[in-house]
């Protein structure tokens, strides 16, 4: 095509044209090379479906999505530092499950005596009226400070036998992961520990600051046009994910992760203590994995050695090594696993709300997650291209 | 080069196909929206409702939302809460757990949404339609049936009985319901029956195949077993095969077996002789009972409606199924080719 036959066809001079495409297509390139472009990803992809679903862009439903985003993110936290090391943690969901059953049995003021008579802890750490604190005024502190405990027990133990023994972190978590959930359905018998206290409840579901949008057409607002800003679960989460990217962007220890995460070798070499900055940072992920148990605990109002089960722990490394972190270790960021798992909880939101069979929901939701990994690869060797260049 | 556009035409067409896959599939109809979030679809009693709900409510014009928690409350909690934010009409729930569907119905019920729950109550049963078979007179029916030949088999034998009974996941009210009914019969003959041996299976196949063949091992004289869903009659078979126990009624050797639900499988086995009665829940009425009321709580803008609605259910046994065959869902999936699809 000439020029002028190009100023025929758009209007504009073939000069403008090209420039217009040009500057397009750079700007495709800078979104595609961003190490934001997960969240880029996930703006799109919300913007777009947001035509067919008006519904997903409305005040509630966004209130919704981010109360899933707070427990996911707290644990992945935890799995993005396990990752950096270039090791994995499988046993967040059985750490999850103990620390549960832990907080529960501190914390619970009745339980069902049919339900738990043939529970080895009935009689000793269970009984009719309750808990070990049942009533007390530290019930719930100290069943917080308990779970935590608990969750960097494991992870420690993890640490140790991975950095002591030289054992491969995969199998550690792995028989951590079978040991502690079998360990946590034992202690209760597969039963829910309910009755726990309101003020642990707040923890999963309470608002600090809520918001009203619209008029003020009725003497009395409803409890479900009030829309929460600032949680607890927002505020906890979002406080152990700023430690989290305090500690890795701001801190020696949070280069030795990184140093460790590249070469293990040359960073014991270089003096980095290495099985201790492996150690505590599984317990660190054990933590995470305590802190959603709190979390997820609360909001099921139970303390239930099934939490952390089904599909979660796909959730977390899925969404962390979406984000960016690599599963190779040196690499990754926490606010990166946050749009990971903003990515994460959005999808399923968006899967959820168009009306497909269940039959159809998870091949959707993996075509779309082999979608989002093929952008990334794509980017990924195209960064490498460009360095080399 | 060459490469990348590999990758992007196959980025392009996996777009395209899930682009297909989503928007074909989310029609829009006219009668409204409900949301129908089940627990898992594993058994016969669990296909043959999700088929019946949702055939219904598709055929009435209705959009269905449906979810599958996959058996993890917590996923089942954020799909409502998914479904409420997206207003949704209405709310059909088979909860993973009787805790977890009070919880789900006090949430459904603060957004003004009115909820329904199918078969599987939840632990506080105030709030919310609870659709469910009166659980306890169901298991009562049936293993009174066993009992009796059981009597039967105590006086020409004067040998005692030793039950076993498998129980469901005691989280799930209807597990509680179906052992105290078992526990009912077996205490009104402490002369015939030993202490019964309980088998926890919470549900699971793996976890009821594993005990059941350790229970059978330790205590091989075992002659009545009587198991909280028929789901696991296979399972059963497979471990008493493998002690040659597995004997059809009239026999020397015969465990008296029983179950309840009434599916397709219960009914063939007592068609050959080797099960001797089942519980039977209505599946089809208790579907009737929860669309309607849930309908009819739209209808009205009804947003909180509370009510208890008891199937009471029937046995089905050796003894009379030539004549109420055709009463339990089991046996007419069972005449439709069921178990052969």
């Amino acid at each position: 095509m000439t020029s002028l036959e190009e100023r025929l066809v758009t209007g504009r001079p073939a000069e403008t044209t090209r420039t217009t495409l040009a500057s397009s297509t750079a700007f495709l390139r800078r979104v595609l090379l961003s190490e934001n472009f997960v969240l880029y990803l996930s703006i799109t992809y919300f913007i777009i479906l947001s035509i067919f679903i008006p519904s997903l862009a409305e005040p509630r439903n966004l209130s919704n999505q981010l109360s899933n985003v707070w427990p996911l993110l707290a644990v992945a936290v935890g799995q993005t530092f396990v990752l950096i090391i270039a090791g994995i943690d499988l046993s967040q969901g059985s750490i999850m499950a103990v620390t549960s059953v832990v907080g529960g049995i501190i914390m619970t003021s009745a339980v069902d005596p049919l339900l738990f008579e043939n529970s080895p802890i009935w009689g000793t750490l269970l009984h009719e009226n309750g808990g070990l604190l049942a009533g007390h005024n530290l019930a719930v502190p100290i069943a917080v400070i308990a779970m935590l405990l608990v969750g960097a027990l494991v992870g420690g133990l993890n640490g140790i036998a991975i950095t002591r023994f030289d054992m491969p972190p995969f199998m550690v978590t792995l028989v951590s992961l079978i040991f502690f959930s079998a360990f946590a359905i034992y202690l209760t018998q597969s039963q829910n520990i309910s009755n726990l206290p309101d003020s642990f409840l707040q923890l999963g579901e309470g608002d600090i600051v809520s918001v009203y949008f619209g008029e003020k057409a009725e003497p009395e607002i409803k409890r479900r046009d009030i829309l929460p800003l600032v949680s607890y679960p927002l505020v906890i989460s979002v406080g152990l994910a700023v430690a989290g990217q305090f500690i890795l962007r701001r801190t020696v220890f949070g280069r030795y992760i990184y140093a460790i995460g590249t070469n293990r070798k040359a960073a014991q070499i270089s003096g980095v203590p290495t099985q201790r900055v492996i150690t505590l940072v599984y317990m660190f992920s054990g933590v995470c994995a305590a802190v959603a148990s709190i979390l997820y605990s609360a909001r099921l109002q139970g303390g239930r050695p099934t939490t952390g089960g089904g599909n979660l722990l796909l959730d977390i490394i899925g969404a962390t090594v979406i984000g960016g972190t690599s599963l190779a270790g040196g690499k990754g960021k926490v606010s990166w696993t946050f749009f990971g798992v903003v990515f994460f909880v959005l999808l399923l939101n968006t899967l959820n709300s168009m009306g497909l069979s269940a039959f159809h929901i998870d091949a959707v939701k993996g075509i779309i997650i082999l979608v989002a990994a093929l952008l990334d690869v794509t980017r990924t060797r195209l960064l490498a291209r460009e360095r080399l260049a | 080069m060459k490469k990348y556009s590999r990758i992007t035409a196959i980025v392009l067409v996996l777009s395209i196909a899930a682009s297909m896959l989503v928007f074909g599939a989310a029609s829009a109809q006219d009668s409204g929206r409900i949301c129908f979030a089940f627990q898992d679809v594993s058994t016969e009693f669990w296909v043959a409702s999700h088929m019946a709900i949702i055939g219904t409510l598709e055929d009435q014009g209705f959009e269905v939302v449906q979810l599958n928690g996959g058996q993890d409350a917590n996923r089942q909690l954020e799909q409502i809460r998914d479904c409420i934010a997206q207003g949704v009409d209405g709310i059909i729930l088979i909860a993973q757990d009787g805790e977890s569907g009070t919880t789900i119905i006090s949430e459904a019920q603060e957004a003004d949404v009115p909820i329904a729950t199918f078969n599987r109550p939840p632990a506080d049963t105030s709030a919310g339609i609870v659709v469910v078979a009166d659980n306890r007179s169901v298991a009562r029916q049936a293993v009174e049936f066993m009992a009796q030949k059981a009597i039967g088999r105590f006086e020409a034998t004067g040998e005692r009985i030793n039950p076993l009974i498998l129980v469901g996941d005691l989280a799930d009210p209807n597990a509680v319901q179906r052992r105290a009914g078992f526990m009912d019969v077996i205490e009104k003959y402490p002369d015939i029956f030993n202490e019964p041996v309980e088998i926890a299976t919470e549900w699971n196949s793996d976890v009821a195949l594993a005990s059941l063949e350790a229970a059978v091992t330790a205590n091989p004289d075992i002659d009545f077993i009587f198991t909280s869903s028929d789901f696991l009659f296979p399972t059963i078979r497979s471990v008493l095969e493998a002690h040659d126990m597995w004997i059809p009624a009239g026999q020397q050797g015969h465990v008296i077996l029983g179950g309840l639900d009434g599916d397709a499988t219960a009914c063939q086995l007592i068609k050959d002789g080797y099960v001797d009665a089942t519980g039977v829940q209505d599946l089809y009425y208790e579907a009737e009972l929860t669309l309607d009321g849930i309908l009819t709580a739209i209808e009205q803008g009804d947003t909180q409606p509370n009510a208890v609605l008891q199937d009471p259910g029937f046995a089905l046994t050796a003894g009379n199924i030539d004549f109420q065959e055709m009463d339990s869902w089991g046996c007419v999936l069972l005449a439709d080719g069921f178990l052969d699809q």
